[in-house]
């Protein structure tokens, strides 16, 4: 493919799959899941090069400096707020990946093929994976909160 | 012949490491419950704890660093390889995901393996 025709084919995917005011998600929470999978894993991942980094304070300058960052960290609001942010794309990001792993990998809640009738309905949109994704909206909202407590507690 | 990757090999990996994760990770975040561990979340932070978790069992972490890094990054990579197509642009990616990736892991080793004792 050229890049004139990648270039054509942006606005489309960004529509489709990365601005998610413009997707209709009522009937389909599979999409707002996928939305959501995809902004927080890039939220864990720049979450995760900061981790590594401040992990490394011990090594590169020693242990006092890593009681004074945790000092830091346990004082600030803003802080323990970001944690809590973190935390809670943490807890979707996983627990709707085990959906992903059982449903994708596994092809375990996606029903079997059957002849299209109408009003042709895919029978892996009201299968077990539809159940499983609304159990992962409302852990992951528990789980959320249970982070709080623990963060803010 | 230059292999660029097939995008079914890199989701394949996204499930594997995934699968790795939940137990890896799982372990990780354990150790910050209160009900489990015992003790309060920043608590379980601070460096005698901190020490304690990397010289007894840092290779579970570097491990977990590993995977982590190979999760994300190969993630990112996937988002970046939908948004455009190209010979070029795809060897750049892939570049650019064995380089951090590497760096990366480089840091997280440096970490447990030069790890000063706690004075």
């Amino acid at each position: 493919m050229s890049g004139d025709n990648s270039k054509k084919n942006l606005p489309g995917l960004l529509q489709a799959s990365l601005n998610p005011w413009l997707i209709k998600v009522k009937d389909h929470p599979e999409r707002l899941a996928f939305i959501l999978h995809r902004v927080t894993g890039v939220v864990i991942i720049l979450y995760l090069i900061a981790h590594v980094y401040v992990t490394n304070t011990p090594t590169r300058v020693g242990w006092d400096a890593w009681t004074q960052v945790m000092v830091q960290f346990g004082n600030n609001i803003w802080n323990k707020i970001g944690e809590w942010i973190i935390a809670g794309c943490v807890i979707f990001h996983g627990l709707n990946g085990i959906r992903l792993l059982l449903v994708e990998f596994f092809g375990i809640g996606v029903g079997r093929p059957v002849h299209p009738k109408p009003p042709y309905r895919p029978v892996s949109l009201y299968a077990g994976q539809r159940l499983m994704l609304l159990i992962v909206f409302g852990l992951a909202i528990i789980g959320w909160v249970w982070a709080g407590l623990i963060i803010f507690g | 012949m230059i292999k660029m990757g097939k995008a079914s090999n890199i989701q394949i990996w996204q499930y594997l490491t995934a699968i790795l994760l939940i137990f890896f990770l799982g372990f990780h975040l354990a150790e910050r419950i209160p009900q489990i561990t015992g003790m309060s979340y920043h608590q379980s932070l601070d460096a005698e704890n901190a020490y304690h978790s990397f010289s007894s069992y840092g290779w579970v972490l570097w491990i977990l660093a590993a995977i982590a890094l190979f999760h994300g990054l190969n993630g990112l990579r996937g988002i970046f390889l939908e948004w455009r197509q190209g010979k070029t642009y795809t060897l750049t990616v892939n570049a650019l995901f064995w380089i951090v990736f590497l760096v990366l892991l480089g840091v997280a080793t440096w970490t447990i393996i030069a790890l000063p004792a706690l004075g």
